[in-house]
């Protein structure tokens, strides 16, 4: 029941009169973008449709103040399938830029900065898929110093700072370091000898796992029964928040391989997170290649719509490519073939 | 009150490091009223035996430079380790592994090769290789064997300090030294001659923050602007994961930073952190656009772990201690360089 008093004629005209609000009234909330949202996943009480009907029914009040409009990742998963093409993140985003200048805030969480730790490096701005991030010059301890700054209107807490950071400055709760470690070694997994030590039957696998890139709890429920001595899963934001320090650390002890596992080029919930992780993992596979350890033991998946079944048969794949590496000759000693 | 007693000593090393004590000028002299310099074979006539002399923790202070590529090197570490109260490890090499330690990537035997057979300065048709012992009529010649891999100081014996640095700059040995002297020292462990923060901290240059870049060039391929950030030039700098100490000198020659104060406090991996940076300024969106930058990426691991690899993670999964200081195999006789 709507009572005319929350009615506000103006908002309508105000989210219109926004870059990117001019297709508000298109919509003929067929849900559409409900039935396609990932928020959905974690949240079943967001809905695109009923934000954009209640700001055409003029709303305001209850649209600004809530949740909702903070949530949407711009993923854009459900532009390219609304029959009015309307393109709904930047309708939503029209709906941020009143909220606020009237005053709101989003509910958090931010990726934060310690401004002790910061250089103003700027390896934070440039990986940001949300341009959440710039230098600016703050008062720490008595000094000003241009370091990096959140802006908690823009972000969207995907980690991807926090893995870029070459100091450790920048922190994101529930997804910092020290929380992601314990994950790894959580049940005393990574203390577990491997098959490459000559400990373990079969290689064991440490699985990085994008929580966008599983889009159903009955499908993590089926990838959580795999979880055994041979494979162990931690869930991470976005693959773009993977480390290659923790890849390395976990390839130094009980892990023969990790896989990474993020989603389908151009379906990223963050834009360009999948793109930063697959570049990681591309890179730090040619390092490995370089320094003549071992083939096959960091990979990087990408699960989309058709292929979201076939991460067990992926694990599979890979701990046979361990394998039947681990049985071919040894690289020549004294053949210097590749020069490098 | 007594005079300290100073040692410095140079393992697999260039010599920087001693050069770089010598830069320290006329506060050599400062030096001299206080610390009496009892070994240092680089710049005054010691011989081994004067420090097997030495009684137990005779030395308060080693300086210790050079990493541990033969058993000559490894044994010294272990007499100086036994006759010093304070061991610091003093400058990239001794600390993680620095250039001499790149040999890791590819190995001794195929170092051995490079500086015996195919270097074009060499004619060694009959390809002889070095050997520990060589017996001559005269009687049996020894020279050191190399083990494995080069290892850092501090993964052959304990170490209190180290001075990070390729070499450490003569102003931040001079604070060292000065803690040593006032008897400033802190917890054991710690880094010495450093600043807080990262190169980046000290480093003029613009960053716009936004530029990402599709292709890496390396130094002779462009002249970069002198006032915008290297990375944003697509030069591969590193100090956004180095250590500051060194002021940005090399920043300030118009060269970027190739990380030798190693890595930032807190940071394991001085290479993958590195990594991380420069993949979060990649321009693209496909697997073909990270095909295309990466192929402009010249020697990875030179490039991300020139200065660290020695004491890297990376490393550890390639070998682990215990092997790394086996005699490598073209110059195995039974022996053990540990």
């Amino acid at each position: 029941m709507i009572r005319s008093g929350e009615f506000d004629g103006n908002f309508v005209q105000d989210v219109m009169a926004e870059p990117g609000g001019e297709h508000l009234l298109d919509c003929w909330s067929c849900g559409t973008c409900a039935a396609t949202c990932l928020v959905r996943r974690f949240d079943p009480a967001f809905n695109p449709r009923l934000i954009l009907r209640k700001a055409g029914l003029g709303l305001r009040e209850a649209v600004l103040s809530s949740r909702e409009i903070w949530q949407c990742s711009a993923c854009d998963a459900c532009y390219p399938r609304c029959p009015k093409e309307i393109h709904i993140s930047e309708v939503m985003q029209a709906i941020r830029t009143i909220a606020i200048r009237e005053g709101y805030e989003p509910p958090g969480p931010f990726a934060s900065v310690d401004e002790v730790i910061c250089s103003g490096c700027a390896v934070c701005t440039r990986s940001c898929p949300y341009e959440a991030l710039a230098r600016g010059p703050v008062m720490v301890n008595g000094d000003e110093r241009v370091i990096a700054q959140v802006d908690k209107n823009l972000c969207m807490h995907c980690g991807v700072c926090v893995a870029a950071c070459p100091s450790g400055a920048m922190s994101l709760e529930e997804f910092n370091d020290q929380e992601i470690l314990s994950r790894m070694g959580s049940g005393g997994w990574l203390e577990q000898p491997g098959y490459l030590q000559g400990a373990a039957d079969a290689p064991r696998i440490l699985a990085f796992v994008c929580q966008w890139s599983i889009r159903s709890d009955a499908e993590w429920a089926a990838l959580e029964a795999l979880e055994s001595e041979r494979l162990h899963l931690v869930n991470l934001p976005c693959s773009g928040r993977v480390d290659p320090a923790m890849i390395l650390l976990a390839l130094s002890q009980g892990a023969d391989g990790v896989l990474v596992a993020g989603c389908h080029e151009g379906e990223c919930h963050y834009k360009r997170g999948t793109y930063l992780g697959r570049g990681k993992v591309a890179l730090l596979d040619t390092v490995l290649n370089q320094m003549s350890i071992h083939p096959g033991r960091v990979r990087f998946v990408e699960l989309g719509a058709l292929t979201r079944s076939a991460l067990p048969a992926l694990l599979d794949q890979m701990a046979n490519e361990i394998v039947t590496a681990s049985t071919a000759a040894a690289p020549a000693m004294f053949s210097a073939a590749d020069g490098a | 009150m007594e005079k300290l007693k100073l040692a410095v000593y140079w393992a697999s090393s260039c010599g920087g490091c001693d050069i770089a004590i010598v830069e320290l000028g006329e506060r050599l002299l400062e030096l001299a009223q206080v610390a009496d310099i009892v070994f240092w074979p680089a710049a005054m006539d010691f011989k081994y035996t004067d420090v097997e002399a030495m009684p137990d923790k005779h030395i308060d202070v080693t300086l210790f430079n050079g990493g541990i590529r033969t058993d000559e090197d490894a044994h010294i570490a272990h007499l100086l380790r036994t006759k010093t109260k304070v061991l610091v490890a003093f400058g990239s090499c001794a600390m993680e592994g620095c250039i001499p330690g790149l040999s890791n990537i590819k190995g001794p035997d195929h170092a051995l090769q490079g500086a015996a057979w195919t270097s074009p300065s060499v004619d060694n048709g009959a390809q002889v290789l070095q050997q520990g012992h060589f017996a001559m009529p005269e009687g049996d010649l020894t020279l050191p064997v190399l083990s494995k891999q080069l290892r850092t100081l501090s993964q052959v014996v304990p170490v209190e300090y180290s001075i990070p640095g390729c070499p450490p700059h003569h102003d931040q040995i001079w604070k060292a030294m000065t803690a040593v002297i006032e008897n400033k020292l802190p917890e054991v462990g710690s880094l010495l001659g450093v600043d807080d923060r990262t190169v980046c901290d000290q480093c003029p240059r613009e960053r716009e923050g936004k530029i990402r870049v599709d292709r890496f060039v390396r130094p002779h391929e462009i002249i970069p602007d002198p006032e915008i950030c290297f990375l944003e030039q697509g030069l591969i700098c590193a100090g956004p994961a180095t250590h500051a100490g060194c002021g940005a000198l090399c920043i300030h020659a118009e060269m970027p930073c190739r990380g030798c104060y190693g890595p930032p406090a807190g940071v394991v991996d001085q290479g993958a952190a590195m990594l991380d940076a420069i993949v979060a300024g990649f321009e693209g969106e496909s697997d073909a656009d990270i095909r295309q930058v990466l192929s402009t990426i010249v020697d990875p691991v030179g490039t991300l772990y020139r200065f660290s690899l020695g004491a890297s993670v990376l490393h550890q999964i390639k070998m682990g201690l215990a092997e790394s200081g086996q005699v490598c195999d073209s110059q195995r006789n039974g022996e053990d360089a540990s």
